[in-house]
């Protein structure tokens, strides 16, 4: 047993409490519902920061909650400099996009009213395949439920008035997200392989019926293509964590991290592939990606929010734990790592020429997170401390960036009750706050400083460099190369979003569009403020990376990973041995001076 | 060389840069307090700001140095600094007061602009990131600064977001090689960002190269300490390293071939193409040449290894912009796109002067050739800009057509034009564009570099162009008679007459001040070559030819006595004979008017060179078709036959072939009998079979 109960209640506050959100949801109104979520999470966001600040503040390296579990070995919660990022970012995404909801699903529920609108043309959407009911315009106003799936909510609104139904199913609403963030939680902070697969599809379920019950277009329909994609990688991912139990004869994580080395060689690829595939579809790596744009583009948009940067982004989190970390001692991350450089660079190109192809707001930020999921895998395969560390930290960017883009895409169908950039245009004169917050987003995505997306890119590529000018492989420079010049596709797809909805002429039909209200604004300001916070003052959240990389999870693995470069050490690579000597000469001066100067 | 902490006159080196932000983050706050407060505030911070930088002055002048640092990304080993030392110092000041100019210049010219809170913002985050550029002690930081001026710049230039018809610039249905020429403003801010982009990452990948072998960012480390440039030399990534990062100066700077974005950026407000041409942006990539040009010189010498490609891609890069824009400016009929021109133009000099510099011997010559150029051009190039944002103001067209015979309308601006612009095309002896431009010609013909020869004769022709355009935009605006358009405006009742003095003092005093700087050229050129020298010598042991020649009297003195107010003597008639030759064209065509321009288009040879030159030697047209159409055509192919057919193809294949299984699935339980019957005898009958057989 642990000695204190942070994580525990943590994780869980959010799904005990989603039964009373439903009931407070029913009984008081959407507004009560909203803030008792919003509650719900600060608490739990609260305590998470206790052990938080230990570990930043480096009292503890690892801080770990642990309970006998029967036979699996322990169900325990582990924050450390890996864990805590995620987490963190998953938990203030949650609480934030709380309170984000509530106008927008309110709105939503009303618009999906039988009654309510034109609800004749999205009749359309449920027809045929997935792929061209869902790219029929999404976008009318009032459109977007099929009719057949209002017939027994039609017939419930005929007896409780409009109020009582839409506060039913914002209460929903929110039961099912404090739920979805739980899961979301668990995942990350998991100690045992079962107990990380069972978040991991704990997470799942909520997020489907969100798709299901709240979204747009063809949703059911997508609810399920997601639910069969991501599943279809948990069973895969399943596969490979019962054979690493197996073998490693229990399914802690210690466990496995210390008997690694007991996988019999012809069984590791093998395993490696599972994790890597059921995972990777997850990350929606490129050509596995065929859900995301679906399912980011017809989910709520505060659901958008959170899956494409908070959840998809934990499949990253898995190949850094499970595989990296779980796996150092097998020696298959040397092995495999160039390929996955490869196809991270292959998502990143892909992912951003397909956004600019695109003319829904919504779709070009689910193919930009496919390109972002593919700056993550670039880094988590550089083989250098400082390509991992950066791309943990694209994963923080990316998840401040696009819940803020989102966001954003969320206020536009909000305020003009479209999202295809075709019919808008010019309306950073009429949303300035908007416009301004979705600016700071936009560049954290593109990565120009003072955002914490340059933070992380810039990390990320030297980390990559470092290996290619390391091993003076000519593959890895180009790679390197090809890499940093997709950071220019980025650009492109972004600029010209940010272009054709906020500049140019507006449409007449847009003349009297306004900012929305403040819960909309405010909590994108707040995440635009963090993520200037970050870019500027990145120890933040730097400081526990980089010391977990280096100090525990790489620790004595030098030879395989690249260390930070240092004045003193910088020179040492790639200097013939007899210069050493004179070099390291150089290093004392160097450090010398250093102190003269002080 | 000490480093200090954040105390004594480093606070005023950090206030320098800190002021501006400071004063745009406060500005949307002021801004509810009323529109003069707000307009007082922003000035007023870009006022305190350059008196910073003035406080610094004096240590320029003793060719001290102020390093301070502050911790930043500890995990990373990484500080925060600011490094003051008589380059930067100078170039502090250089920035602070030409942009304190612009901003009084701007209450007039932007007044009544209903985004004016905007665009204070931009203009002080624009002053701030400069400032931060020039200031920075380590490359990381200056990247800041660097993306910095690319946002404010990205911003300014589609500042006008709503993109109205005249706020375009080029001319309607002009199109070159299938790519229409005339952009929206918030087309060019998009172009502008990308183009430099493509830069500044080329000028990371330096960065990165360096870090992982220096371990630091910091110029005085690197400088410090030259173990990691051998090791790089080595493995011959030392040069590439270098140019890497002087392709992050040639987008910024907009040097070729990054050079387009450049002239469409004349669709933000005068203001704004007056800061970016003369005092932030463009000048940002020759300040970074001017920053790591002596530190690889002071490294290569001693590691005893050769950077001199480095600084031929810098000389020549310079040689080939300078010819390039020169050429185009003087076809154009736009007055700021014809500026805009000749800013790319004299960077290509200026960039000629500090790569010439590392290929002589006498590193300090060329090094403040290239220095002085930037101050005088900055100086020269404000007042034109802003004297031409008033003709935009008072005719209300950008086109020189429109303009003709305004001297009598609005002397003032006439005359300080004609100042700035006698500056610009170098009028020998009083001008101070002359002194540099002249100072240019000598390190190029006194480099003792191979090569010096063809750079030198594309300096002089290019200087002879540079006249000729400058007198064409002097005439065509203030001589000749008045156009219809101006005769028009009459018409209707308005009259065009000079700016408020709000508007015309600043350019004034620029324009002024290049006159006077000038008359006593030889004496200023004189002492910045000393500071310089002393700077270069104490920071990075590169010693200039005097001083070298004390310690050892046996050197064998440059080439090229330098006699006559320290002229070289060749460049001094090549600059005078240029500004001659082009100012007498000039003046023939369009100031005296005793010749028609239309005679070009007589001939068919000299038509079709016109075209080239009007069609941007088709580079333009090059990159949309390389950059931008051509990859979206790719992309669009893969989005319609790969995307939307394969990978969407997946769902509906899978779904059809799980229904083709369970119709075959199906058909096995169909509750017929006799066919259960059939199927049963017939196994029936295989077995009895397999068991006989």
């Amino acid at each position: 047993m642990a000695e204190s109960y942070f994580l525990l209640a943590a994780t869980f506050i959010p799904l005990l409490l989603a039964p009373v959100a439903y009931a407070i949801g029913r009984k008081a109104g959407a507004k009560s519902a909203t803030w008792f979520s919003f509650g719900a999470l600060a608490v739990s966001t609260g305590l998470m920061l206790i052990p938080a600040i230990g570990v930043y503040t480096g009292q503890q390296t690892v801080y770990v909650e642990q309970y006998a579990w029967g036979q699996f070995g322990n169900f325990g919660l582990r924050l450390d400099g890996l864990s805590l990022p995620f987490a963190l970012i998953i938990y203030i995404l949650c609480t934030v996009i709380a309170l984000y909801s509530r106008p927008y699903m309110v709105h939503k529920v009303k618009e999906d009213l039988p009654g309510h609108g034109n609800g004749g043309e999205g009749g359309a959407a449920g027809v045929g395949g997935v792929g061209h009911g869902s790219s029929n315009d999404p976008s009318v106003h009032g459109s977007h439920a099929p009719p057949s799936e209002n017939i027994e909510s039609s017939s419930q609104a005929t007896v409780l008035d409009t109020q009582q139904y839409v506060n039913s199913q914002v209460a929903l609403y929110f039961a099912l997200y404090l739920t979805f963030s739980m899961g979301m939680l668990g995942t990350v902070l998991a100690t045992n392989l079962i107990q990380f697969y069972v978040f991991f599809e704990l997470m799942l379920v909520p997020s489907f019926f969100l798709i299901a019950f709240y979204g747009y277009g063809a949703r059911r329909r997508i609810a399920l293509m997601f639910f069969f994609w991501t599943h279809a990688g948990a069973v895969v991912l399943l596969l490979g964590l019962l054979a690493m139990g197996f073998f490693a004869g229990g399914f802690d994580f210690d466990t496995i991290r210390t008997n690694a080395s007991n996988i019999p060689a012809q069984w590791l690829p093998l395993i490696v592939f599972a994790l890597v595939i059921g995972l990777g579809v997850k990350l929606a790596a490129f050509m596995l990606h065929i859900w995301l744009p679906y399912a980011h583009a017809e989910a709520p948009t505060p659901v958008s929010a959170l899956l494409s940067p908070a959840m998809i982004g934990i499949g990253a989190y898995g190949l850094l734990r499970l595989w990296m970390e779980l796996l150092a001692g097998t020696g298959s991350y040397e092995q495999y790592s160039l390929y996955i450089n490869m196809w991270g660079l292959a998502t990143m190109i892909y992912g951003g020429a397909m956004a600019l192809m695109q003319d829904d707001i919504k779709r070009v930020l689910a193919y930009s997170s496919i390109s972002q999921m593919g700056y993550i895998l670039f880094g988590l395969s550089s083989e250098s401390i400082l390509g991992i560390t950066g791309g943990t930290m694209m994963y923080i960017t990316h998840g401040l960036g696009k819940a803020i883009l989102f966001m954003m895409a969320g206020s536009i169908i909000l305020q003009t009750g479209t999202r295809s950039m075709s019919k808008l245009g010019g309306l950073a004169g009429k949303m300035p706050y908007t416009a301004v917050i979705a600016m700071i987003g936009a560049l954290t995505i593109i990565g120009i400083p003072p955002t914490s997306g340059f933070m992380a890119e810039w990390i990320l590529f030297n980390g990559v460099l470092q290996t290619a000018t390391a091993q003076m492989d000519p593959l890895r420079t180009t790679m390197f190369a090809l890499g940093i010049l997709a950071t220019v596709l980025s650009s492109a797809y972004i600029l010209w979003l940010y272009k054709r909805i906020f500049f140019g002429k507006i449409p007449e039909h847009l003349a009297h569009v306004r900012d929305p209200n403040w819960y909309i604004t405010a909590t994108m300001g707040v995440l635009a403020a963090l993520t200037l916070i970050i870019g500027v003052y990145p120890d933040l959240f730097l400081n526990p990376i980089t010391d977990y990389y280096s100090d525990v999870m790489f620790q004595g693995q030098e030879g395989v990973v690249l260390p930070v470069p240092s004045q003193d050490t910088g020179t040492e690579l790639g200097v013939p041995p007899e210069n050493t000597e004179q070099n390291s000469g150089g290093g004392v001066e160097t450090a010398g001076a250093e102190e003269e100067g002080q | 060389m000490t480093s200090i902490g954040f105390e004594g006159i480093a606070i005023n080196v950090w206030l320098v840069w800190v002021l501006p932000f400071v004063g745009a983050a406060i500005i949307a706050a002021v801004a509810r307090a009323g529109h003069r407060a707000r307009d007082y505030t922003a000035v007023g911070f870009a006022l305190a700001s350059a008196i910073s930088a003035a406080t610094l002055m004096p240590l320029a002048l003793e060719g001290a140095e102020v390093h301070s640092q502050i911790p930043w990304i500890s995990s990373l080993g990484l500080e925060a600094g600011v490094l003051a030392d008589p380059l930067s110092i100078i170039m502090t000041n250089l920035v602070a007061w030409i942009s304190f100019l612009i901003m009084v210049y701007s209450t007039g010219y932007m007044h009544g602009d209903k985004d004016l809170t905007r665009y204070w913002f931009f203009m002080l985050f624009f002053i701030g990131s400069m400032q931060l550029i020039v200031l920075s002690d380590n490359l990381l930081m200056l990247f800041f600064g660097w993306e910095g001026v690319g946002l404010a710049s990205y911003a300014l230039i589609g500042f006008w977001y709503y993109d109205r018809k005249k706020d375009y610039v080029g001319v309607e249905g002009h199109i070159a090689g299938g790519i229409p020429m005339w952009t929206s403003p918030t087309h060019a801010g998009m172009k502008a960002f990308l183009m430099t982009r493509a830069g500044d990452v080329m000028m990371l990948a330096g960065m990165f190269l360096i870090f992982v072998y220096a371990g630091t960012f910091g110029f005085v480390e690197l400088a410090e300490d030259p173990a990691w440039a051998i090791a790089m030399s080595q493995q011959n990534l030392l040069v590439p390293a270098a140019v890497l990062l002087f392709g992050g100066a040639i987008g910024k700077s907009a040097q070729f071939p990054l050079n387009e974005w450049l002239l469409e950026a004349m669709t933000g407000p005068t203001a704004v193409s007056a800061l970016i041409h003369a005092a932030t942006m463009v000048k940002a990539g020759v300040f970074l040449v001017a920053r790591i040009g002596p530190l690889f010189f002071a490294l290569a010498s001693a590691g005893a290894f050769s950077v001199e490609q480095f600084f031929e891609v810098i000389a020549w890069v310079g040689a080939i912009t300078a010819f390039l824009l020169a050429t185009q400016a003087l076809v154009n009929p736009e007055i700021k796109k014809v500026l805009a021109y000749s800013t790319g133009s004299q960077i290509g000099y200026m960039m000629m002067g500090l790569g010439i510099a590392g290929l002589s011997v006498n590193f300090v010559e060329g090094f403040t050739a290239g220095f002085f150029l930037l101050i005088s051009h900055a100086i020269f190039k404000a007042s034109l800009f802003m004297g031409a944002g008033a003709l935009l103001h008072g005719v209300g067209s950008r086109f020189m057509n429109d303009m003709g015979g305004l001297r009598h309308h609005m002397k003032k601006t006439y005359v300080f034009m004609l100042l700035a612009g006698l500056s610009l095309a170098a009028a020998p002896l009083i001008t101070l564009g002359f002194w540099s431009k002249d100072a240019v010609f000598a390190s190029v013909l006194e480099s003792g570099y191979t090569f010096s020869q063809p750079l030198f004769i594309i300096a002089v022709v290019v200087a002879v162009m540079t006249a000729f355009y400058t007198f064409r935009m002097l005439g065509m605006a203030f001589f000749g008679k008045k156009s219809r358009h101006i005769e028009e405006m009459e018409h209707r009742g308005h009259h065009v007459h000079d700016a408020g003095p709000r508007m015309w003092v600043p350019y004034g005093i620029l324009a002024i001040a290049s006159i006077a700087i000038g008359v006593i050229g030889f004496v200023f050129e004189a002492d910045l070559e000393h500071i310089l020298g002393e700077y270069l010598a104490e920071s990075f042991g590169i010693q200039g030819v005097e001083e070298a020649s004390e310690e050892a009297p046996l050197t064998i003195a440059p080439e090229g006595d330098r006699t006559w107010f320290g002229l070289n003597p060749i460049a001094a008639i090549a600059s005078i004979g240029a500004f001659a030759i082009g100012g007498a064209l000039g003046y023939v065509f369009y100031i005296g008017r005793q010749a028609n321009p239309q005679i070009i288009s007589r001939s068919i040879v000299t038509r079709a060179i016109w075209k080239f030159f009007y069609n941007r030697w088709y580079l333009n047209s090059a990159l949309y078709w390389g950059a931008v159409i051509g990859p979206l055509a790719i992309y669009r192919f893969i989005w319609r036959y790969f995307e939307s057919t394969i990978i969407d193809g997946i769902n509906p294949a899978l779904q059809q072939s799980m229904s083709y299984m369970s119709g075959i699935v199906k058909a096995g339980q169909s509750g017929i009998t006799q066919t259960y019957l059939f199927v049963f005898a017939v196994g029936i009958m295989i077995i009895v079979m397999l068991l006989f057989l």
